[in-house]
């Protein structure tokens, strides 16, 4: 039994990397923006398709690289033609819009790839088990991991050591400062937009390596994501990390125990976590 | 001192409304129109058009599209043009199917109502066809209680019963690959009678259980299933998920390399969750309810070719073949009977024997009188990576009878009530 804990727990980090890597897209969206990303999952899924329609030319590895650019451009573009009218509105704007824009997205993908789920394959050498007792740790789990870890280094890197990070984290502490200080928020709130959806494009082919990819696909992962935000605190984007780490892992230990509930203790966790410290684990008290 | 955030920061309040609003976009719906004359017999398909059985709900409106278009095209029901009227009752929303169905008797008029893909939504349709006195055939919701204890005289249903697809298979599987079996079962009345089923038939043969965990629909990380399974070490892991639930768990079970280790199988599979595997997780034993390449049987390649022209090239499954034959077999006891009365209709069509045009299978499939299940063939075999075609990818080992896989009438639970 401890083992099978054991197993589950591990397992779970894994997963959770993964709803971190696509929390930590729509937190940096939000931090800066304030825009709520319902379109996220959207995003997601055109990574994971678009992987899919260039992987007969250019191959698993050539569509990892290009599919989370291609799909930033398109965020890029999305946030220059729609997402940036509802800056400074009520919020409630943005998330009306990014909630078509999701409808769209979905729709979208269903009118260009079909509702079907299509078939997307992975390297061989890395759809197998690498050990025998560990069985769960398949290649391609362990690349996505490596991979999850070292985006966000990347990440972090960028956000602590580029003057782009700097104006990106001075703007989500005060946005109005930065804008006096002649930094051009519109170029900078754009970049920020696509980086996030460069996360979410990145996601999405991991997630289609793992997962049936059809149109909803990103629909079913974006909830576990807003709960890693709101229990690692909104604002955080080590906090979304750790949410995400920790609700893959309490999802994984609970299907030990009661199966059925795998995926409602996640919620029960968000609950928690806004009764006994509602900024958050990591969340900055009184930000928002 | 003024906080320092954001001029246009959001609230946590926002971002919780925000993740209710998400979870309430599962259950919102397009609006799903069609031209229509008054004096047309209507029939009015009541199946989800989005979510995660949009497809199948897709493939099964085609299939009643395509009946339509061949009876329009013999001269209609009763002399009069027959359509379609479609409401999509998304996928897990029961109160949405509930109130397009009641629109569609209420204010549409339908003559005849066809649906659901859901198992809970096609029970709470009958219920309401019930209560409006309307005819309705079932297009594709499997649970046993359909035809069951909750059955209604003027419900009919074309798919299986799941308690006939886990009898057609399971002394294949007990006697090929072992009496040890462990179940990764979706979480809903679908799944439930499935496990039932297998439990009834492991029981009988003397087989051990050795675990079973419920997945909720829609899961997508099926990994730690997967390890407990692994653990229990079992001759047969079962799996008895559908759709891009079915998918989802086999790609992750290969991928963990349990194919390697244990004989994977389950009870209904279909054409559209293989066409979405990568070739190597197009595994196992399971039952198909109907195929596209069955050498010998009259008029299947005319209705292959059909359904062609409309999918893009696209052969038909199960799902086509449900909807053509709901829609076929109201027409053809309508002409038969000369009315639309459903009460007359529901009684011509006990033990209604479906045309080989229509029926598409051999050993003549029929609606049993006193369940009104269809009896039709059943398929048993292996999912194959590839086949002579791109499109077969499954290899049919054995046909098994329903009449043979049935449980008795008295056994079903089902007393049908007629109306005096």
């Amino acid at each position: 039994m401890t083992q099978l804990v054991l197993f589950n727990l591990f397992n779970g980090l894994i997963i959770g990397a993964f709803y971190a890597l696509m929390a930590l897209g729509l937190s940096l969206i939000l931090n800066l923006s304030g825009v709520i990303n319902f379109a996220h999952g959207g995003f997601l899924a055109i990574g994971g398709y678009l992987a899919y329609m260039l992987m007969p030319q250019i191959g698993f590895w050539g569509a990892l690289a290009v599919a989370p650019i291609l799909t930033a451009l398109i965020g890029i573009a999305a946030e220059r033609l729609f997402i940036r009218r509802v800056y400074g509105r009520d919020p409630l704007y943005s998330l009306l819009l990014t909630f078509g824009l999701a409808f769209m997205i979905e729709d979208g993908t269903r009118f260009i790839w079909g509702a079907s789920t299509v078939p997307f394959a992975v390297p061989s050498y890395l759809s197998s088990s690498l050990s025998n007792e560990f069985f769960f740790l398949t290649g391609y789990r362990v690349f996505m991991v490596a991979l999850v870890i070292a985006a966000v280094a990347a990440l972090f890197l960028i956000l602590g050591q580029t003057r782009l990070g700097m104006r990106i984290r001075a703007g989500t502490l005060d946005l109005e400062t930065v804008s006096v200080l002649g930094i051009n928020v519109r170029i900078l709130r754009n970049v920020n937009f696509g980086l996030g959806i460069y996360l979410a494009g990145l996601a999405g082919v991991l997630a289609a390596g793992m997962l049936g990819l059809q149109p909803t696909i990103g629909s079913s992962l974006i909830m576990p994501s807003f709960v890693a935000i709101i229990v690692g605190g909104l604002g955080s984007l080590p906090g979304t990390l750790l949410g995400g780490l920790l609700i893959g892992a309490a999802s994984g230990v609970v299907t030990v125990f009661y199966p059925s509930a795998s995926e409602a203790v996640i919620y029960v966790m968000m609950a928690l976590v806004l009764l006994v410290r509602p900024h958050g684990l990591l969340g900055e008290e009184g930000r928002f | 001192m003024k906080s320092s955030k954001s001029p246009h920061s959001t609230s946590r309040r926002q971002i919780i409304k925000g993740a209710a609003a998400a979870g309430l976009a599962q259950i919102a719906s397009p609006f799903v129109w069609s031209a229509r004359a008054a004096d047309n017999v209507k029939f009015g398909l009541d199946n989800p058009l989005t979510g995660v059985y949009a497809e199948l709900g897709k493939n099964e409106q085609i299939g009643c599209e395509l009946a339509i278009a061949e009876i329009n095209a013999k001269g209609g029901i009763l002399g009069r043009q027959v359509e379609l009227l479609v409401e999509d009752s998304t996928s897990a929303d029961t109160g949405t199917a509930v109130q397009k169905g009641r629109k569609l008797i209420e204010r549409d008029k339908v003559d005849f109502l066809l649906g659901n893909v859901n198992s809970a939504m096609a029970i709470a349709l009958g219920d309401l066809s019930n209560e409006l006195k309307t005819l309705q055939i079932v297009t594709g919701g499997h649970t046993d209680s359909v035809t069951g204890t909750d059955c209604h005289w003027n419900v009919f249903r074309v798919c299986n019963t799941t308690r006939m697809e886990t009898n057609a298979v399971a002394k294949t599987l007990f006697d090929k690959y072992g009496k040890k079996w462990y179940f990764i079962t979706p979480d809903y009345a679908f799944g439930h009678t499935l496990q039932q089923g297998f439990e009834a038939s492991l029981k009988e043969f003397g087989g051990t259980e050795l675990g079973a965990d419920l997945s909720p629909l829609g899961t997508t990380d099926y990994s730690a299933y997967l390890i407990k399974a692994q653990a229990a070490n079992p001759d047969v892991i079962i799996l008895l998920q559908a759709g891009d639930d079915a998918v989802n768990v086999l790609k992750q079970a290969v991928q963990f390399g349990l194919d390697k280790k244990f004989h994977i199988a389950g009870a209904q599979q279909e054409l559209e969750v293989l066409n979405g595997l990568p070739p190597n997780a197009r595994i196992g034993t399971w039952v198909f309810e109907w195929y596209w390449k069955q050498p010998g049987v009259p008029h299947l390649d005319e209705f292959v070719s059909a359904i062609r022209k409309r999918t893009g090239g696209k052969v038909p499954t199960a799902r086509h073949w449900f909807g053509h034959v709901a829609v076929w077999s109201c027409a053809l006891v309508a002409n038969q009977e000369k009315t639309l009365d459903a009460v007359k209709l529901a009684k011509a069509l006990e033990n209604f024997k479906l045309p080989p045009e229509v029926a598409l299978m051999p050993n003549d499939p029929f609606y049993r009188a006193g369940d009104h299940q269809l009896m039709p063939s059943l398929y048993v075999g292996e999912a194959m990576e590839h086949g002579a075609e791109p499109e077969d990818l499954f290899h049919v080992s054995q046909v098994v009878k329903g009449t043979d896989a049935a449980l008795p009438v008295a056994d079903t639970g089902c007393h049908l009530k007629w109306p005096t």
